[in-house]
């Protein structure tokens, strides 16, 4: 279990060392959200009901895009292998991989949601709602990356395939979440079903992305 | 069981002793089903012709579902025992479901434009339906996804485990947010609501479109096979 904390610990050192990189992730997210009124118009009455899934959208891609780069740094310096020699075993190594993951692109972009919510006109009394569920799928999000990223660690079109396996899968979160944070309940049963969804998720993502690993791995000892 | 079957060159002595026979019966009972489909059974009294439709919207769906299951299958053989044939099926598999799912939705939407008025609603099912025909994609993205072909196999197979576990939550989801389609008429408890002279099309329908998964599959992965003694030839540079 040290060994676990202490992934954790590598990884933010790592990302606070790059943490431009992060702050671009954010940026991003900023960016979609601020392009949808400038693509729908600036009314309050045509902003207000879409804020939520616009904020859920955003935040669906702005998460993809950083999934790429969850393994890619550790398969390169050969520290998957140092990883694959230690006591941690994989399924651990993932799990430690995606909570670092979450705290450092994820978390930020939650804590920046209010301000969005704020600029997309959103009703006040939903930003509780939204940020709890956003917190937890958000989590079940990156549960998927990791999945994903696992899988897609060495393909071609790296991005773009991505994309095509995460997102068919991230529907039960989409929908969960935006009905969670437009409920007016904070714990609603659509959070309940959100966080069941994710529980399965976090059983599933450390055997199948531990299991995706073991064939890089396999693949360097050729 | 599966050991009998995993050897590649058995599969293809018992795949060319049934094939024929399949074939025969597959185009029988499609051919079959397509007379009494379009000629020989009623129009529907509040649908009229476009009841038609049906004989292969219905068939194709349940074929995609299938798939999807046999797709599964496949990738849980493949990541548990490794057997070199469920990676051939899963590849052969994939995109015949995918256009089982595309079927699917291109007769749906024929059925859906003089039926709801609409070529695409947002219902349940018709979503349901695109997401999967998505994750088929996803599967055959992914197992050809590498530069080095068998490279793909597991992550290919391992994705399909997921959609196992996963694209059930997915209908679960969509069906809680939307549903307009009819509810099931064939598989429901108190019997079967459908009146016989349209149940014999549907059913020598759901019968040949089965023959013809399993005959287009086994000519995919005998296709397979056969690639893979070219190249292995290939790479010995000899004549034979």
């Amino acid at each position: 279990m040290n060994g676990f904390l202490r992934q954790i610990r590598r990884d933010l050192v790592i990302s606070w060392a790059g943490r431009l990189d992060s702050a671009v992730m954010l940026v991003f997210f900023v960016i979609i959200v601020t392009l949808f009124p400038l693509a729908i118009g600036p009314e309050a009455s045509v902003l207000a009901p879409l804020a939520i899934p616009i904020i859920w959208i955003a935040a669906l891609l702005s998460i993809l895009a950083g999934f790429e780069r969850i393994f890619a740094g550790d398969v390169r310096s050969g520290w998957l292998d140092q990883v694959t020699l230690s006591a941690l075993s994989l399924p651990y190594y993932v799990v430690a991989k995606a909570i670092a993951h979450w705290l450092v692109t994820a978390l930020p972009l939650v804590l920046a949601t209010p301000v969005m919510g704020i600029l997309l006109q959103i009703d006040l009394g939903l930003i509780a709602g939204l940020l709890l569920s956003l917190l937890l799928g958000t989590m079940g999000l990156t549960l998927l990356g990791v999945i994903g990223a696992g899988l897609a660690q060495g393909a071609r079109r790296g991005g773009a395939l991505m994309a095509l396996l995460v997102l068919p899968l991230a529907v039960p979160i989409l929908i969960f979440g935006v009905l969670a944070s437009a409920s007016a309940t904070l714990i609603s049963p659509h959070l309940m079903l959100l966080g069941a969804v994710v529980a399965i998720l976090l059983a599933l993502a450390p055997l199948i992305g531990a299991a995706a690993l073991r064939e890089i791995d396999e693949e360097i000892g050729l | 069981m599966f050991d009998y079957f995993a050897n590649p060159t058995r599969f293809v002595r018992i795949a060319d002793r049934i094939t024929k026979p399949l074939a025969l019966l597959t185009f029988g009972l499609i051919a079959a089903g397509l007379y009494y489909g379009l000629y020989a059974s009623p129009a529907d009294y509040q649908q009229g012709e476009t009841v038609r439709i049906m004989y292969v919207h219905v068939p194709a769906a349940w074929l995609a579902s299938i798939g999807y299951v046999a797709l599964g299958l496949s990738g849980l053989f493949y990541v548990v025992w490794r057997h070199p044939l469920a990676d051939l099926a899963l590849r052969a598999i994939a995109p015949v479901g995918a256009l089982f799912a595309l079927l699917t939705l291109i007769t749906g939407a024929f059925w859906g434009k003089p039926m709801w008025g609409a070529w695409w609603v947002w219902d349940a099912r018709l979503t349901s339906m695109l997401i999967l025909f998505f994750f088929y994609l996803g599967v055959m993205a992914l197992a050809d996804g590498f530069d080095r072909r068998e490279r793909g196999s597991r992550p290919a197979a391992l994705l399909a485990l997921v959609g196992l576990i996963n694209v059930p939550i997915v209908k679960f989801s969509v069906d809680w947010w939307n549903t307009l389609h009819q509810p099931a008429s064939l598989l429901r408890s108190g019997g079967v609501a459908i009146d016989s002279a349209m149940l014999l099309p549907l059913l020598l329908m759901l019968v040949g479109f089965h023959g013809f998964f399993a005959l287009i599959v086994i000519w995919r992965i005998k296709a397979q096979l056969a690639e893979r003694r070219i190249a292995a030839i290939g790479l010995k540079g000899g004549d034979k």
